[in-house]
């Protein structure tokens, strides 16, 4: 029994992280126990022997590879802080203001002359506008050759470079079938696991089409990675998505599913039903 | 970590540059497999990006870091196999002041270690390889292996033990 506990204290002793009392109560059982001295002698040697194997180091390119990943996602975060910066002023500016009862009412008497002046504005008749062509134009190229960047990029070898696709989705404004359909098969069928979670978060502005919320139900089951699935099911719960109520409880009660995966999958089961 | 949790991203190079190697090597001694290994540092890494609003400060990040290290190698090897087997030559050990004869000794022992370590059940050597290889402390690695610091010790003991054993079956000469 005292041979058991000493020797559990062998590995501590010999990286020298026993406190001096411990080390003490060893080293008094040693002089007095030859099969523990022996044992120490043995595994002491294995133990130095590790320090002799070789140490291995990575390749220059993989420190150049996480800075051009880190880069990628700064620009995406940067990115998305500037939008961010944009629309909370604006919302607390409105609600600051309609808040005061002075301004409640100055607004309801802009609000009544407007209505006046906008119906003998829209009554009376008028030219028909037309939008400027060359701006409308303009402004579509720039869209579709956001488009093209993105799906090139999501279509690269280098997992880094599909990253910056997916970050670059971010950019297109209004993304066509196309985009939509590289981001889905991107968290289908990438073999990388970051690209697929970015591909998920990058979805997110898709809530409204039903077909890429039914592509992201049916790739529940296929996905491997729980951290993937995890994604998936905070995405659908964002999207108070009903129809994945069945999906979800069939893997909420998966036995072969990560146990994460079952907690997260009752989880938003629970939350999916209560907002009903 | 704070500070790439509040939004600075930046600040993970810092980290990346301090933590990178001895992430590597736990991945290499797991994989056997440099390439996946190097891939693997950068998969932990995104997480850490992607996962730094997780980050408890009262946690120590090496804890932490080898915790998404364990998941992300779980991953991996939920999908493939090591693919290539660890190195064999192992002999890189230098030491003027020792005789030819014993420094090629002390190659083939190591090399015959190497071999030994390799063949560990992962989970020994996992704990193995965090208490020597990255000098974790027992807290850490059981916060890490999600269990009680007692039995990270016998843990460690045990896979000791176990290298030892295979270490002299395959003809390692016994300590006198």
């Amino acid at each position: 029994m005292i041979c058991d506990r000493i020797r559990e204290q062998i590995p501590e002793c010999l990286a020298g992280r026993l406190d001096p009392a411990a080390r003490e109560r060893v080293i008094d059982h040693l002089d007095t126990c030859s099969a523990c001295r022996a044992e120490m002698a043995e595994l002491g040697a294995v133990w130095r022997g590790l320090e002799s194997m070789p140490e291995i180091e990575p390749s220059q390119a993989m420190r150049a590879r996480f800075l051009e990943t880190l880069s990628a996602y700064q620009e995406g975060y940067q990115e998305a802080q500037r939008k961010l910066a944009y629309a909370v002023p604006k919302q607390s500016w409105w609600a600051g203001l309609w808040l005061r009862p002075v301004w409640q009412a100055a607004f309801s008497a802009a609000l009544l002359i407007a209505g006046v002046l906008g119906g003998r504005y829209f009554a009376a008749p008028r030219p028909v506008e037309t939008p400027n062509p060359e701006m409308a134009q303009l402004r579509g190229q720039i869209e579709n050759l956001r488009q093209l960047v993105t799906l090139s990029m999501l279509q690269q070898d280098s997992p880094s470079a599909r990253l910056r696709g997916v970050t670059y989705s971010y950019q297109v404004s209004q993304p066509d079938q196309q985009v939509e359909q590289a981001l889905l098969h991107a968290v289908n069928h990438d073999s990388n696991i970051n690209v697929r979670l970015s591909a998920v978060d990058a979805l997110a502005k898709f809530g409204n089409n039903p077909e890429v919320r039914r592509a992201l139900v049916d790739s529940l089951p296929v996905q491997d990675s729980p951290l993937v699935q995890i994604a998936l099911i905070d995405l659908l719960v964002q999207f108070n998505d009903k129809d994945a109520a069945p999906e979800l409880r069939k893997l909420a009660q998966d036995a072969q599913a990560n146990e994460e995966v079952r907690q997260r999958a009752s989880a938003s089961l629970t939350k999916l039903e209560a907002s009903k | 970590m704070l500070e790439v949790r509040a939004g600075n991203v930046g600040k993970l190079e810092e980290l990346f540059d301090r933590h990178h190697r001895p992430l590597f090597r736990y991945f290499v001694h797991l994989t056997a497999n440099r390439a996946a290994s190097e891939d693997l540092v950068q998969e932990v890494f995104f997480r850490i990006l992607k996962y730094r609003h997780t980050y408890q400060p009262e946690t120590s990040f090496r804890a932490w870091m080898y915790q998404i290290g364990r998941n992300v190698h779980m991953d991996h090897a939920g999908k493939r196999k090591a693919e290539v087997a660890m190195p064999e030559n192992a002999g890189e050990f230098s030491g003027s002041e020792i005789s030819p004869d014993r420094q090629l000794q002390n190659k083939q022992e190591v090399a015959l270690l190497h071999r030994a370590l390799a063949a560990l059940p992962r989970e020994k050597r996992e704990v193995l390889v965090m208490s020597r290889f990255l000098d974790l402390k027992y807290d850490e690695i059981a916060s890490v292996l999600k269990c009680e610091v007692g039995t990270v010790k016998v843990r460690v003991y045990r896979a000791l033990r176990e290298l030892g054993d295979r270490f002299y079956a395959l003809g390692g000469e016994r300590a006198s």
